[in-house]
């Protein structure tokens, strides 16, 4: 009898039109990652020095609550593109990548808020090739929704 | 209780039968679809078959009686049978009448019968195909309601019944099923659309039938029946397309003799990168800019081969099938795994008709017997096949997450082969199908072994084998003329094993340290499920009603519960669970619909409930070692109900004109889980097709000339699940117009067809480039020719 039991919930459910009723609207907005304020690091083709660090400071914000964010720093030697920017920031000529710099790492948003300061700095190794880079930012709120920021930026 | 009621109903009519000298019997199609209709006759005396297909026909006396078999759409046959002291009981396949493309009426005369089925089955023909040839079969068929695509450029995609699609509708190719589309959603089936004859599709599920998968559907495609008169015979088909440069075309030709056959086609296809009326594109927020509004690497090749040879006598029948299929295509530079390197736009944009990197090579080769055999009331059929899937995706190179920046020197695997996988299955279906007086009882077997391997410098899915059997009993059971009850129980068994998959690159750990991750640990599964169905159908024409109710199930798929590895199509890091329950489906699913000679009508609602449905769900996080800082998607399960509704509606308005209407709708939501109150990905919006057709009077030399006019409204779609976008309402024209020339005696088949007539800048929701605001194809104007040539085609027209 469990199974008809099963079937019959959402069957009385349509017909009572009583399922579409109590709908909540469910939250279809992405997070969003601001880079444009004052003070905000780092900017499309900032340039940054080998053996010194690299400071990321950003604003992000959602209608609901935020989730996670992580940084991917990795090489574009090879110029590939997928800077969510315009300006391609005059890149160098292409070269074969010897050590280059990468940089992972991932962050927990504590307490789900809406809105939120990213202060953060990542060493650069001295003996990382130098050369164009791709700064990508990618942001979650809690329900999934993920925003891509991709920066150029130049190591000295 | 009720499984005593339905044995006891079933059981009834086995006595309350008065003995009187008849001959009574069964009328069918190549595929067991019982005819109704059908007119059974000698002399003067003349009975028709019932919804169930069986006739009854009363003797005055024994003697040897020529019976004539004909039905609209169908070749007509005639049978011998001696009757002595007691009745007799015949069998009688009746062959449609594929090749010929009489009317301009949407679907076949054949499609009448399957109103008269409990479940909901649409069939369309090789002329359907012709007129609405699209990009792939699936993208032919989505004119049909409740059918859409999940497609990926302009030559590639999967079907998807009523919002369910991937491992949720199984395609069955000449009886056997087809193993190809578990992989991604960036491929497509691997069918020549030249070497259809007929395309059935179930909408809902029918997984007392195919086992496994039918959740959604079933495709079934049939090859053209075997050539009727003895001689040779065969077809030249040609096809050219505006949009993407498309040359392509297919010879076909078969010889017969008294009791053997033989049919051989080649098919050939060639296009380039296709149009969309945009100059600019925005690939997750990237601007790219198309070089002549053409999709950068979307160009592609395919080939196929067939060759089938058969022996038919009156009882028993076997053919050979033997095909090859091969495709290979490029993806949309700029957005494959969205980190688009190596993009070069002087040598992707230097010529369109190029396949240049990244791309897919696809193999599909088949090895098929089929054979029936008809012995007094049984009848015998049983399926032998191999296929041998071989999938390829290549690009250069780059190091993803913590990959090292070079391609090392020792690796085995070439830098250029991105994913490979491999596999090897073998399958075996056996039926026999019992007559009595108002039964037809179906009893089967299917089983299959499959064998997946894997390479290439990526990783998603583990090599994997899996063993499948299933057991199932169908009984058609003719309660009157008018009203049939079908009952149907299922038993499967699936055994699935995982093979150890371990980096071949080193990952720094979070908590310290180096290690060449195991992404994959070996491990096994087994799953079993009962699943049931039971369907009435009442068909006092014009008026029909149908109603089914059943359980489906579906064993999860080794991506659900093994895959650990990064998709760089969607920055998502994937992450199966190897601990997933098999989903169960209930559903109900419901028709009713009026056909006189002005009006076909038809409404189809359907309920369907899921206790666990598999689902990729995006969660907040992302993931270090395994993700290479990734969001993590997990495959989760969790309660969905979904609901919706077909209409179907045409009106003969005479003078050879006709208008139709088709329309769709669908609700899915998620009871449960992280995601409740989502949709399901992949929810196709209402939509509604108005139509017009005008068709000429047949002349000496001009037959079966029509022209047609589409318009198809899509609602926007905001209800939408991450990663999903909102997608935006369209309106898309098309033109369609067709002839028979008759140059001397040679008949010339003309279709053309303009898509997308106004070159509208449309999304379509289901589409795999959704997601990075790639808009469809542009204007397409595709012109077909065929011409038929030998002895059969004398006989048909």
């Amino acid at each position: 009898m469990k199974k008809t039991t099963k079937l019959l919930i959402p069957l009385a459910c349509l017909i009572l039109a009583g399922c579409s009723k109590d709908e909540t609207p469910v939250d279809t907005t992405y997070p969003v990652i601001d880079l444009a304020y004052q003070g905000a690091s780092p900017q499309q083709c900032g340039t940054f020095t080998r053996g010194q660090k690299i400071s990321f400071k950003a604003r992000f914000s959602d209608n609901v609550a935020l989730g996670s964010y992580s940084i991917d720093v990795h090489h574009n030697f090879d110029h590939h593109s997928h800077s969510t920017e315009v300006n391609d920031c005059a890149l160098e000529p292409k070269k074969t990548a010897v050590k280059p710099y990468l940089l992972i790492r991932n962050f927990p948003i504590e307490g789900s808020p809406a809105s939120y300061e990213a202060v953060t700095e990542f060493d650069i190794p001295a003996d990382a090739d130098p050369g164009d880079y791709h700064f990508l930012v990618r942001l979650t709120d809690r329900e999934g929704w993920q925003t891509l920021k991709g920066i150029s930026i130049k190591i000295k | 209780m009720k499984y005593f009621v339905l044995l006891l109903l079933w059981l009834l009519p086995a006595y309350g039968f008065a003995q009187q000298l008849h001959i009574d019997g069964h009328v069918f199609d190549e595929d067991q679809v019982p005819l109704a209709g059908a007119d059974v006759s000698f002399g003067d005396q003349r009975v028709r078959t019932d919804a169930a297909g069986n006739f009854f026909l009363p003797l005055s006396g024994p003697g040897r009686f020529e019976l004539t078999f004909s039905k609209a759409g169908f070749r007509t046959q005639r049978r011998s049978v001696a009757v002595g002291q007691t009745s007799v009981q015949v069998r009688v396949r009746l062959l449609a009448l594929n090749r010929q493309l009489k009317d301009v009426k949407i679907l076949g005369t054949r499609d009448a019968q399957f109103r008269e089925q409990p479940m909901n089955l649409r069939s369309v023909d090789a002329g359907f195909i012709t007129r609405n040839l699209g990009g792939s079969l699936m993208k032919t068929l989505e004119r049909l309601p409740g059918v859409k695509t999940i497609g990926i450029g302009s030559g590639q995609s999967k079907p998807l019944i009523r919002g369910l699609g991937f491992n949720r509708v199984v395609v069955v190719e000449k009886g056997v099923k087809h193993e190809g589309q578990q992989w991604g959603a960036d491929h497509g089936l691997e069918i020549d659309q030249f070497a259809a004859g007929r395309v059935d599709i179930v909408k809902g599920a029918a997984s007392f039938l195919y086992g496994s998968d039918a959740i959604g559907g079933v495709v079934r495609i049939e090859p053209p029946a075997a050539p009727t008169v003895n001689g040779v015979s065969g077809e030249v088909t040609g096809i050219a397309k505006g949009n993407n440069n498309l040359i392509g075309g297919s010879v076909q030709t078969a010889v017969k003799g008294d009791k053997w056959f033989a049919d051989g086609r080649f098919s050939y296809q060639d296009y380039g990168d296709y149009k969309v009326p945009a100059s600019q594109v925005n690939v997750y927020n990237y601007p790219v800019d198309l070089y002549r509004n053409r999709l950068r690497n979307t160009a592609g090749e395919e080939r196929g081969l067939h060759l089938n040879a058969g022996y038919m006598d009156s009882t028993f029948r076997s053919t050979f099938f033997i095909s090859n299929v091969w495709s290979k295509s490029g993806f949309f530079a700029n957005a494959h795994g969205l980190e688009p390197r190596r993009v070069d736009a002087t040598l992707h944009d230097a010529r369109s008709g190029d396949i240049l990197m990244p791309s897919q090579q696809v193999n599909h080769f088949k090895i098929l017997n089929r054979s029936s055999w008809q012995t007094g009331k049984q009848l015998f059929e049983a399926e032998l096949g191999f296929q041998r899937n071989f999938r390829q995706e290549h690009s250069m190179y780059v190091n993803h997450g913590y990959m090292p920046p070079a391609y090392p020197a020792d690796m085995t695997i070439s830098p250029a082969l991105e994913r490979q996988f491999d596999k090897y299955v073998y399958s075996f279906n056996l039926r026999n199908t019992l007559a009595f007086e108002h039964h037809s009882l179906t009893v089967g077997l299917n089983t299959e072994n499959q064998r997946n391997s894997i390479s290439g410098w990526s990783f998603l899915v583990p090599a994997f084998r899996q063993f499948s059997a299933g057991l199932f009993a169908v009984d058609n059971y003719r309660l009157s003329s008018k009203l049939l009850l079908q009952t149907a129980i299922r038993y499967d068994h699936v055994n699935f094993r995982s093979f150890a998959y371990r980096d071949w690159f080193s990952t720094p750990l979070a908590a310290g340290g180096q290690e060449n991750l195991t992404r994959a640990e070996a491990f096994g599964r087994n799953f079993s499920s009962l699943t049931w169905s039971a369907g009435l159908n009442y068909s006092p024409m014009p008026f029909f009603a149908r109603f089914n109710i059943g359980k489906s199930f579906r064993v999860p798929i080794a991506k659900e519960l093994a895959a650990n590895g990064v998709n760089y199509h969607y920055f998502s890091y994937e992450r199966g669970n190897p601990e997933l329950a098999p989903e169960q489906s209930y559903q109900a699913d419901a028709g009713i619909g009026w056909k006189d000679d002005a009006w076909d009508i038809t409404l189809s609602p359907y309920l369907n409930y899921f206790s666990n449905y598999i689902y990729l769900n995006p969660t907040p996080f992302h993931d270090y070692d395994y993700g290479a800082g990734n969001q993590i998607f997990a495959y989760t399960q969790s309660r969905v109900l979904r609901y919706g509704l077909e209409l179907e509606l045409s009106r003969k308005l005479g003078g050879g004109r006709s208008v139709e209407l088709l329309g769709e709708y669908l609700y899915a939501r998620q009871l449960s889980g992280d995601k409740k109150g989502f949709t399901l990905p992949f929810s196709p919006p209402p939509s509604v097709l108005f139509s017009a057709t005008q068709a000429f009077r047949s002349g000496r030399w001009l037959q079966n000339a029509f022209v047609s006019a589409d318009y198809r409204l899509t609602a926007a779609q905001n209800n939408i699940v991450p990663p999903e976008r909102k997608t935006p309402s369209s309106g898309v024209a098309d033109l369609r117009a067709g002839a028979t020339l008759l140059a001397g005696r040679q008949p010339v088949n003309l279709n053309l067809q303009i898509r997308n007539l106004l070159n509208t800048k449309y999304f379509v929701h289901t589409s795999f480039y959704r997601l990075i605001d790639l808009p469809e194809m542009g204007r397409d104007i595709v012109l077909s020719i065929s011409m038929p040539f030998g002895h059969h085609q004398k006989k048909n027209n």
